[in-house]
């Protein structure tokens, strides 16, 4: 294929290099020369970097969109006019770093390669903006939301790894290289969520992020050996065309039954492992619960790593490796069913939550649930898609609410209450900016008609909906039934079809609708909560401290929450519940103001009824980038804007997923007239959500929900506590490995130091003391022993020894009597010939005789020693049947087993 | 010509009148001159076998060594014998137990 670039041909785009290794480059100056440069320096490093970065991601995507176009061309000239039936090649840049290393092919003397190859395709490429570019825009904000930190370099040295750890993920051209990104934006995780590690809390949410993770990559290793071991690749073009092979391998048996055992293929055992992977990374159903701990770390961080980039890598696993998910369609209802269940799950906690960040963590879990909804049904375009709109709008949220924080920080300066709902309202006089970027993006959220939230939430459920998912033979299959001659079973092939179709798991009819609806409900929760942040942070008058002398607010509003809101008893339940493990509260804090750690405690002090400056609005680093991130929320929609029909964000990515969507997903029969119809209760989810959240906390100010708190206060107070599962994983899980381990402690204690090191020391020392006995140190007694050994051994030369050794060939038997000084030997077989005399020399020792099948047979050996002594010995040889196992019985044979027939026998 | 099993006889009755002194006796001295006397046996035996098969005179070969071997030891052991004696002013076998504990 013909390049039209003359930079760099297509297999060796080495501007990959530089886009990766300026993060780098930027993590290593700030970690190692940043404190002694300064913050200019790092601030030019660590955002500059990543915007050179973002302009050499967008060179290379126009490059791969050039080219793109001349394939598309000239696939369409190949094929002339019809667009259907086209196959786009996919197009990809793709640079070779080095030759990694070769791994055995299991079984076979063949090499695997794995190189450290990066490449660049219509998928990777989206991602690589969305990484650099939603990267960089966050960088510029956090240069000034961090300004007063001491620990300003260490930061920007982990924002710019993680950087270079997400574009290595992105970019990777095989599992492996991925996996290492995989882990590197873990770890990266971990250190920022730990970033203001002298809070016992941040440290714990971090070392919980790193924990859930670990348990997810055990899933994420496997997936990868079972793939290497089946597929015999792990680069993406060779696990793309021979996905199939996981098909053929043998199945794996779960449950034995007696009407014949439930199995599952290996495609399905390698979806499974892969989506454990997600679970931990994505902060999926059962292992999200770190997701919402991580808003220990600073906003910033929230919004670019628990938002906009890394927690979305777990959907682009599963679009990257879209052949080998189409395998197993169980594999991707298991996708969908979680994803479906964590959105209306999260959703529900959000609902009550009071902490603006927490509220937006659950309501991350819950996107991310939509995600994989989307790609569990099929729907890797959309769901992939929410991905890229997922990180517009929830990063300006995130951004903006760190605007808030900080503006609350100028005289909260505790770390929860500058978080706490119950003490804003009635910003939007006082930071517009933030304001307008930030109702954008609930907009775009919630679902507003025509945003970027809009068309690709509603996408992925109108897929859920109309998609089918089917095993890759019972696609086949359907595609011969639904032939016009098929009507008529009776045909061979036609009633092979429909065996071959009844013979595959496919989910039943009513799972789709069944994920439409609680994606409906798990919307209608989005825009409710949604909204309520939004109007309970912006609406309504400002509650925390006292802007207007005027203004009568109660005397200290900290230790008098009950005029406030309506979770109060309960707020302060669940503090005491979670004793503070469970809050692991965030937030730039003091640091922000410029005040040192050590006088944190004044802070408390400080009387609020004073009045004071208003909040105050963002400086322009941190406006900007919320601002523009908000209008990409919302007009980014436009890019998939399905029911018009306007897709050229599908039609990009089309060439990745062609050849399963439309094989082994398929859509119902009348889905194009669904489309719009399936609309209405997306609309109507919105308008719901955002209607009761209007009447509830702006037109009634709160009065129904504190009724319904007063009413169902249990209920709250479970929701509230976030269903309590974190007690629940402490009581079983955390508390099972406590237990594994107490046991371990035990069985340490008195297995290993108890009976094997003193048992064993024991034994030692009294076998010790019984041969030290033994050492008298009088020689007599020495010499007495040696004596009498001496005259043991007299003895055993003196007397003959008519030993042999019989050797079995067939019937044939043959006796090699056993050497010594001076030995002449005389036979004598049973019924045979007889020695008349003692012979010697090498043909004496042996004697050969032949013994018939199941008979017996004696021959004696007797011996004379040079001393003229003589001894016999009688052997009897049995040749028994060939039954079981061949052995023989060979009597009067002291001190010698009996020896092995030859080999082969 | 005496007979070879005399010279035998009269080796072992020697052998074991010195295997017997080297057990019973305590006086190292006369351990010493217990261990030449079975020494002295064993070349008896030697020189009558040579007598009976005297074609290479292995067996005088061999006594000499025997000799040279026990006049070395005889040397060595009764400077063993004399340092021992300083040390403890006995040549009683059961006090060299120095090591002993």
């Amino acid at each position: 294929m013909e390049h039209a670039s003359s930079f760099a041909p297509a297999n060796n785009w080495f501007l990959l290099g530089l886009i990766l290794g300026l993060p780098l480059y930027g993590a290593f100056f700030n970690g190692v020369f940043g404190k002694r440069f300064g913050r200019g320096a790092v601030r030019f490093v660590g955002v500059g970097t990543i915007f050179v970065s973002f302009l050499a991601s967008i060179y290379t995507f126009m490059e791969l969109h050039k080219l793109h176009h001349h394939a598309e061309a000239a696939a369409k000239q190949a094929h002339g006019a019809s667009p259907a039936e086209l196959v786009i090649p996919t197009t990809k840049l793709s640079w070779l770093a080095w030759h990694w290393m070769d791994m055995a092919k299991f079984g076979t003397t063949d090499r695997l390669p794995i190189e450290v190859k990066f490449s660049v395709d219509q998928l990777s490429g989206v991602m690589l903006l969305v990484v650099t570019g939603v990267g960089f825009l966050i960088h510029l904000y956090a240069s000034s939301y961090m300004a007063k930190d001491p620990s300003y370099h260490r930061f920007f040295a982990y924002l710019n790894l993680f950087i270079f750890s997400m574009l290595t993920l992105v970019l990777a051209d095989n599992l492996p290289v991925l996996f290492v990104g995989w882990e590197g934006v873990g770890a990266c995780s971990y250190l920022l969520i730990g970033f203001w590690f002298d809070k016992t809390e941040n440290a714990a949410a971090g070392r919980k992020a790193f924990i859930a993770n670990r348990i997810g990559d055990v899933g994420m290793i496997a997936g990868m050996l079972i793939v290497g071991y089946y597929v015999g690749a792990l680069d993406w073009d060779g696990i793309n065309q021979n996905s199939e092979r996981l098909l053929n391998a043998e199945r794996i048996t779960i449950i034995q039954r007696a009407a014949g055992p439930i199995t599952i293929s290996m495609a399905t055992a390698a979806c499974l492992c892969f989506f454990i992977g997600c679970t931990g990374k994505s902060a999926q159903i059962p292992l999200y619960v770190w997701l919402p701990d991580a808003m220990a770390g600073p906003t910033p961080v929230s919004a670019l790593i628990h938002a906009a980039t890394m927690v979305t890598s777990g959907v682009y696993l599963i679009c990257r490796l879209n052949h080998v998910f189409a395998m197993s369609p169980f594999a991707m209802a298991v996708v969908a069913v979680t994803g479906a269940a964590t959105a209306l799950f999260a959703a529900t906690i959000g609902l009550v939550q009071n902490d603006l960040k927490k509220v937006l963590a659950y309501s991350t879990v819950s996107q991310l649930g939509f995600m994989f909804l989307g790609v569990g049904v099929g729907a890797f375009g959309m769901g992939f898609f929410h991905v890229f709109t997922h990180a517009f709008f929830k990063a300006c949220l995130f951004l903006g609410a760190g605007s808030v924080i900080h503006a609350m920080h100028a005289r909260i300066h505790d770390d929860v209450k500058s978080q706490d709902m119950r003490f804003m309202g009635g910003l939007k006089k006082y930071m517009p900016w933030t304001f307008y970027s930030m109702a954008a993006a609930t907009l775009a959220i919630s679902g507003f008609p025509l945003t970027a939230g809009f068309f690709s939430k509603d996408g992925i459920l109108f897929k859920a909906f109309t998609n089918r998912v089917l095993h890759p033979v019972a696609a086949t299959a359907q595609t011969v039934l639904n032939r016009p001659e098929c009507k008529d079973l009776t045909l061979t092939h036609c009633k092979q079809a429909s065996i071959d179709y009844a013979q595959h798991w496919h989910a039943p009819e009513w799972f789709g609708p069944l994920l439409f609806v609680v994606g409906i409900i798990a919307a209608t929760c989005t825009a409710f909560y949604m909204f309520r942040l939004l109007f309970k942070t912006f609406w309504g008058e400002f509650r925390g401290w006292s802007v207007d002398p005027a203004a009568a607010i109660a005397p200290d509003p900290f230790k008098n929450l009950e005029p406030l809101e309506e979770g109060v008893t309960e707020y302060a339940a669940g503090h005491e519940a979670h004793d503070g493990h469970e809050h692991a509260h965030t937030d730039p804090h003091d640091l922000i103001d410029g005040d040192r750690h050590d006088d944190h405690h004044d802070h408390h002090d400080e009387d609020l009824t004073v009045p004071a400056a208003p909040p105050h609005e963002a400086p322009w680093q941190m406006a900007v980038p919320v601002a523009i991130l908000g209008a990409f929320a919302i007009f980014a929609g436009w890019l998939y804007a399905e029911p018009f029909h306007f897709e050229p964000m599908g039609h990009w990515l089309h060439g990745v997923f062609q050849t399963v969507v439309g094989h082994e997903v398929i859509q119902v029969a009348n889905a194009a007239k669904l489309e719009w119809p399936l609309m209405g209760p997306g609309v109507l989810a919105f308008a719901v959500g955002a209607g009761l959240a209007y009447v509830w906390y702006v037109r009634d100010e709160e009065r129904v929900p504190k009724q319904l708190v007063a009413s169902w206060p249990r209920l709250h107070r479970a929701a509230y506590n976030k269903w309590y599962v974190d007690e629940i994983y402490e009581a079983t899980v955390i508390g099972g490995a406590d237990a594994l381990a107490d046991g371990a402690a035990l069985m340490d204690v008195w297995i290993v130091d108890g009976i094997l090191a003193k048992l064993s020391a024991l034994i030692v020392s009294g076998l010790g003391a019984l041969l030290r006995s033994f050492q008298t140190g009088v020689v007599h007694v020495y010499s007495g022993v040696l004596a009498v050994g001496t005259l043991g051994l007299f003895v055993f030369f003196v007397r003959p020894h008519p030993e042999a050794t019989v050797m079995k060939e067939g019937d044939t038997y043959t006796l090699e009597a056993a050497a010594g000084t001076g030995y002449e030997y005389k036979w004598e077989v049973e019924g045979g010939e007889a020695d008349k005399d003692f012979v010697t020399g090498d043909q004496a020792t042996k004697r050969t005789v032949q013994v018939p099948l199941d008979a017996t047979r004696k021959i004696t050996l007797e011996v004379k020693n040079a001393f003229g002594r003589t001894a016999k010995q009688t052997f009897t040889l049995t040749n028994p049947k060939p039954a079981p196992v061949p052995s023989m019985s060979v009597q009067g044979m002291p001190g010698r087993p009996p020896p092995r027939p030859p080999a082969g026998h | 010509m005496i007979p070879i099993p005399a010279f035998l006889v009269l080796a072992a009755i020697l052998f074991t009148i010195g295997t017997v002194g080297f057990l019973v006796r305590r006086n190292v001295l006369v351990a010493l001159m217990s261990i030449e006397l079975m020494l002295n046996a064993i070349n008896l035996t030697f020189v009558a076998f040579n007598r009976a098969y005297p074609n290479e005179h292995t067996g005088q070969t061999t006594s000499f060594f025997v000799i040279a071997i026990a006049a070395a030891e005889a040397a060595v052991g009764l400077a063993i014998v004399l340092s021992f004696f300083r040390l403890r002013k006995t040549v009683r076998s059961d006090s060299a137990d120095l090591l002993k504990n």
